[in-house]
């Protein structure tokens, strides 16, 4: 029990005190029994007063503190540092919000503030009575981190931590690192590829020796928590040798004679069974993709280096944080959404693939293509679908799409059917240039877009033209371009695994936009790319270096201190219902055998001490640290008792 | 890791104390290392401590950013120096740096300064208040707001007429007239450059009026107005204290306009505006409220779905450009514009005019650097050299950008902006220590 306890109540300017008489809030709480001092303050916050309750703490020898003023939100942490300062463990302080709770709540009523006040600041030392002190839970961590995806965000990360000195497992599904943008030649506002942007990347990444790539590999499996997860890793092998034969691998694509639609570019070609998307590509060694493979031998038979021997693999890995940078997927249209499913409508990312494969005559299906309709937010901004979004890149990545095609092709002429071009902040410049190059902009909202259709052999794009007048307008095009947006991957199976919350937009979400952008809700897990949400190459790559600088404080020193107001169980009286574990939203209670009987175990390292397992424990057999029933109780009785 | 222990001597020189710059600092002094955080302000936290709320989520922008700020001042491994420039920045042959750091005088001892308020009680003088954006008044003697931080007073010692009132009145003597500029030098192994943005000044759009008719504000006045420490606890029209209920958003005022030498878009306009119509009808229930717009940028993450909420709250979007503005004689205002939908030029009529104003580059960074080189890019914002594999590098090896220094942004992007800054910043001081250590 404590018996020296120091009463510090906040005038906070006038907040307070214009509603609430703090002085008599401090002679009505003085002589309670237990309490050292108790004084008014004009601002507890400012720098003097945070002096004086340090001195008094050493002075008098305070063994518990009150401080009544603004939300804790605010200035627990404040507070809390003043004790520590002082050398009283800041689990023996309690605050009492009198200025959110009450001043600002009944500023018309100053006599009900007042006695309000009062039993707030009564319950607080009431609380402070029968706190205990608590230390930090300690844990070792890894110095670990798994990466998830390697395309740009993940590749990027990887190797910032690498650099920090950190191990870091870099986990791509893929056989080929790069993601998205080794699908993209020209990139916006750059004198660089993205092949060349991948290979730079490669480069940095591959031979560092902090990070260990693992292609083909996706993780099945998570279980531990924060500093130590344990994960279990599949990886599916390539079926080549490590020292291959290069003429001979090139042998082996041209005779086998599977041909599957070919991923890459997005299905407008074929690939065989044994493949690489392109020469150069990383790690530059093709794979077979086992689960189209009809095991007919033929490449065998040209080329030494094939080896269909090699075995799935498992790894147990531990680390002590996960960075997921699994990226985006293209939206999908479905048939008949804008004309899709007619031989001359395709997606942007298609026609990026196609103006990467045509050199100086634009051809699609046969056809030379001179007009071209462009038709924005397909897949966003739905007013039917859930896709309520914009997708942030696609303005910028088409305006520069149509400079890219009047560079490379003579006589093109395009149209852009759009809802308001949102080339945000320098892309403006993008959307100057293509106005000045001579292409047509048509504008429409969003509940009356574009439609096409086919008249006999022709494809007619129609629109009412809000920049004319809501005029009609038709266009007659050899190839319609659907701006499609980002979507979720279609295979978000990790987010399940890792348990990562999604937003309303289905994509990964941050603990709070601004204050912890990077974070999950699940301890040690960060989040990079657009797997949070629609983000271009700059802005994937900040943020992966912001989680990376996350994930890095999380290992950097080996140890974690973790906030001790977690929940106990109480062996005696458990009797293992399971209730508790249901309840748990992070999944910390685990059923355990002790001494013969069954009860529950809570991990410390999970439990987030929310308190969600004590009201439905049916036995009473669980308590909070810090917030015991003792001390529940006893502040409950203070403040009914007027 | 704090290797270095001589006073002069950081890990890190942060410049500009805004939402930017105080994250990297937080970033760089949880990993342990020393950083020294100046602002030429009497306040740190730039102008997201001054917002009213923010988008899109629409949290108190003084509640999210005062347990921010407050986490700076108290770190153990972050010192702040308020009232201060750099200057003279030079970068040795081992690639760390020399800077001189000037604090200017505030003449009132901050350590002393308990912020009652008495020398602001004290004080004679009135003069235009900068912090509420000229709104209202404050005194010679006076504390820029009350969630500035420090919160301490300051004396406008060019307003001052040295009557030696606030003195008297001082309870804890922490006036201080005799103080000078103090200079120090230090050493430091990165600077971060996060000095943020300037508003756009509307002057220089004479056909807007705004100076000449009193009820056509900024958007940052209309932000103070609805912002917590606001000055008049409502909205109120300038000229004659009238709760507008009639009011009209410019947008774009400033911005991709190259006449005005500034062909790009501001990228947070668009937004504000939509947030502050959404809270200009929780404020004043029976207003209408316009905004006459070009193309609404709404691309973040949240954007567009707060957009479609303003206008299923009734915000009226128009799009259509504003050509000029003119005042009658009761004050309000007739906006004459061209209607892109009906391709016809048409006149409304408002009782309060707020003007979106841009943002911009701040000028004068490349003066900082003596002897190197800081380059800026075609809009005189720092240049970003490698912008898509590492965004925060500049010019010069071991100095960084973060924040609208280098473009515009909102607040999200700052942050993860400040956060890239923070992770090259480590691993260039990581290099820089094992340089020095085996030398
Ligand atoms: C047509 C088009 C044009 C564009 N043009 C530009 C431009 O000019 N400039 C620009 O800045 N941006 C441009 N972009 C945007 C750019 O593509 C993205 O910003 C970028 O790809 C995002 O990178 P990321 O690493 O987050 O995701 P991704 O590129 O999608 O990479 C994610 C990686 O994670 C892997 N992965 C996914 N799931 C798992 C799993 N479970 N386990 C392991 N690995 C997994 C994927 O295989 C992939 O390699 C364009 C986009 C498109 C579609
Ligand atoms: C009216 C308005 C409303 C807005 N509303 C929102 C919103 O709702 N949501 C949102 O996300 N964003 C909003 N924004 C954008 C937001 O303000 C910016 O994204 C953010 O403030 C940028 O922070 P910063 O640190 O980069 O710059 P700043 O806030 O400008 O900070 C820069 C700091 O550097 C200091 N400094 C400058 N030069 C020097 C020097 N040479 N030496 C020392 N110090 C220096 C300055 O004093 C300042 O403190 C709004 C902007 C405006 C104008
Ligand atoms: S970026 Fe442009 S095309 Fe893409 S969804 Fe947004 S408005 Fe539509």
């Amino acid at each position: 029990m404590k018996n020296k306890i120091g009463v510090y109540i906040c005038h906070c300017g006038g907040n307070i005190s214009d509603y609430v008489d703090v002085e008599k809030v401090r002679d009505a709480v003085k002589d309670i029994e237990g309490v050292e001092i108790s004084v008014d303050t004009m601002f507890a916050c400012a720098d003097s007063s945070q002096k004086q309750i340090f001195n008094d703490i050493k002075e008098k020898q305070l063994d518990g503190l009150v401080v009544a003023s603004c939300s804790p939100k605010l200035h627990y942490p404040t507070f809390s540092a003043v004790a520590e300062r002082a050398g009283l463990n800041k689990y023996n302080y309690v605050h009492a919000n009198i200025r959110e709770q009450v001043s600002w709540a009944h500023s018309d009523n100053k006599l009900g503030a007042t006695e309000k006040a009062i039993q707030a600041v009564k319950a607080a030392i009431a609380g402070v009575k029968e706190s205990i002190s608590l230390e930090p839970i300690k844990i070792k961590s890894q110095k670990i981190v798994a990466v998830i995806g390697a395309g740009v965000a993940g590749m990027r990360a990887a190797k910032e931590l690498a650099d920090l000195g950190v191990k870091v497992y870099l986990i791509e599904r893929e056989y080929f690192v790069g993601g998205r943008v080794a699908q993209l030649d020209y990139l916006c506002r750059v004198q660089e590829t993205g092949k060349e942007l991948v290979t730079r990347m490669y480069e940095a990444i591959h031979k560092h020796e902090n990070i260990t790539l693992f292609t083909g590999a996706e993780i099945i499996e998570k279980g531990g928590s924060i500093g130590n997860f344990k994960i279990k890793l599949k990886i599916t092998p390539r079926y080549i040798k490590k020292d291959c034969n290069e003429d001979e691998l090139k042998k082996a694509i041209e005779v086998c004679p599977v041909e599957v639609d070919d991923d890459f570019n997005f299905n407008i070609t074929k690939r065989k069974a044994i493949y690489k998307n392109y020469p150069s590509e990383y790690p530059q060694k093709p794979a077979i993709d086992i689960k189209n493979c009809t095991r007919c031998g033929e490449c065998e038979k040209v080329c030494s280096s094939i080896d269909f021997n090699q075995k799935e693999e498992i790894l147990d890995l531990t680390v002590g944080s996960i960075l997921t940078a699994t990226g985006f997927d293209p939206y999908r249209p479905k048939e008949n959404e804008f004309g899709w499913g007619l031989d001359n409508v395709v997606t942007l990312p298609q026609f990026r693939r196609i103006i990467n494969m045509c050199d100086d005559k634009l051809i699609y299906n046969g056809k030379e293509i001179k007009e071209i309709a462009y038709i924005y937010c397909v897949g966003s901004r739905q007013v039917d679908g859930e896709n309520k979004y914009c997708s942030r890149y696609c303005c910028t990545a088409t305006l520069y799409t149509s400079i890219l095609t009047h560079k490379k092709y003579k006589n093109i002429h395009a149209y852009h059917f759009n809802r308001g071009i949102r080339t945000y902040g320098k892309q403006e410049v993008i959307y100057d240039e293509v106005s000045q190059l001579g292409d047509i902009f048509l504008q429409s909202y969003e509940y009356d877009p574009a439609t096409v259709e086919k008249q006999g052999d022709k494809t007619i794009v129609k629109v009412k033209d809000i920049l004319t007048n809501n005029t009609e307008i038709e266009v007659e095009a050899d190839l319609v371009v659907l701006v499609t947006g980002m979507e979720p991957r279609k295979d978000n199976s990790i987010g399940d695994v890792l348990k990562i919350p999604k937003g309303r937009d289905r994509f990964y979400n941050e603990i709070h936009m601004k204050l912890r952008p990077v974070e999950t809700v699940i301890d040690g897990i960060t989040i990079a790319g657009a797997c949070q949400g629609p983000k271009n190459i700059l802005e994937s790559v900040n943020s992966a270096l912001s989680a990376a600088t996350k994930s890095y404080s999380i290992v950097n020193t080996g140890e974690l201190a973790l906030e001790p107001i977690i929940a106990s169980v109480n062996e005696d009286t458990c009797t293992w219902c399971g209730l508790c574990a249901d309840a748990c939203p992070y999944d910390a209670i685990e059923l355990i055998n002790k001494n013969g009987k069954d009860i529950a175990e809570i991990n410390k390292s999970v439990c987030k001490g929310c308190g969600m397992c004590l009201p439905v424990c049916e036995s009473d057999s669980i308590e909070m640290s810090g917030f015991t029933n003792n001390i529940i109780e006893n502040m409950i009785s203070a403040y009914a008792d007027i | 890791m704090q290797y270095q222990t001589d006073n002069n001597s950081y890990d890190a020189l942060v410049i500009g104390a805004g939402i930017a710059g105080g994250e990297a600092a937080l970033n760089l002094a949880n990993l342990g290392y020393k950083v020294l955080l100046i602002d030429k302000d009497l306040t740190i936290g730039g102008k997201m401590i001054m917002l009213s709320k923010v988008f899109p989520t629409l949290d108190c922008s003084a509640c999210i950013t005062t347990p921010k700020v407050s986490e700076i001042s108290r770190h153990p491994n972050i010192k702040i120096l308020t009232s201060t420039q750099a200057s003279n920045i030079t970068q040795k042959s081992d690639g760390t740096f020399m800077a001189e750091i000037t604090t200017k005088p505030r003449y009132v001892e901050i350590e002393d300064c308990t912020g009652c308020q008495l020398c602001e009680e004290a004080c004679p003088v009135i003069v235009k208040d900068q912090y509420q954006y000229d709104l209202v008044g404050r005194k010679a003697a006076y504390i820029p707001f009350s969630i500035a931080s420090p919160r301490a007073a300051a004396i406008d010692i060019e307003n001052c007429t040295l009557c030696g009132a606030c003195e008297r009145a001082c309870p804890t003597n922490c006036i201080d007239f005799t103080q000078t500029d103090k200079k120090i030098t230090i050493k430091c192994n990165t600077v971060i450059l996060a000095t943020g943005f300037q508003l756009f000044d509307p002057t220089l759009i004479p056909r807007y009026g705004f100076g000449r008719f009193k009820n056509v504000i900024t958007s940052m006045q209309m932000e103070r107005q609805l912002a917590p420490t606001r000055p008049f606890n409502t909205v109120l029209r300038p000229s004659d204290g009238k709760l507008p209920d009639n009011i009209a958003y410019v947008l774009c005022t400033g911005s991709r306009d190259k006449t005005l030498g500034n062909p790009i878009c501001s990228q947070v306009c668009c937004m504000y505006s939509t947030k502050q119509a959404q809270l200009l009808m929780g404020a004043l229930p029976m207003a209408d409220i316009t905004l006459y717009y070009l193309h609404i940028r709404a691309f973040g993450k949240g954007f567009n779905e707060f957009y479609a909420q303003a206008q299923s709250m009734g915000v009226e979007f128009v799009k259509g450009k504003v050509a000029k503005i003119t005042e009658k004689e009761n004050g309000n205002l007739i906006l004459r514009y061209e209607d892109i939908n009906g391709n016809v030029v048409k006149e409304t009529e408002h009782d309060m005019v707020v003007l979106s104003v841009g943002i911009l580059p701040n000028v004068g960074i490349q003066e900082l650097f003596s002897g190197i080189n800081l380059e800026l890019d075609e809009f005189n914002y720092v240049k970003q050299t490698d912008v898509l594999a590492s965004p925060a590098a500049t010019s010069i090896n071991g100095v960084f950008v973060a924040g609208t220094a280098s473009a515009p942004m909102d607040i999200p992007d700052s942050i993860l902006s400040a956060g890239a800054a923070s992770a090259e910043a480590a691993n260039y001081i990581r290099k820089m220590s094992e340089i020095n250590v085996s030398v």
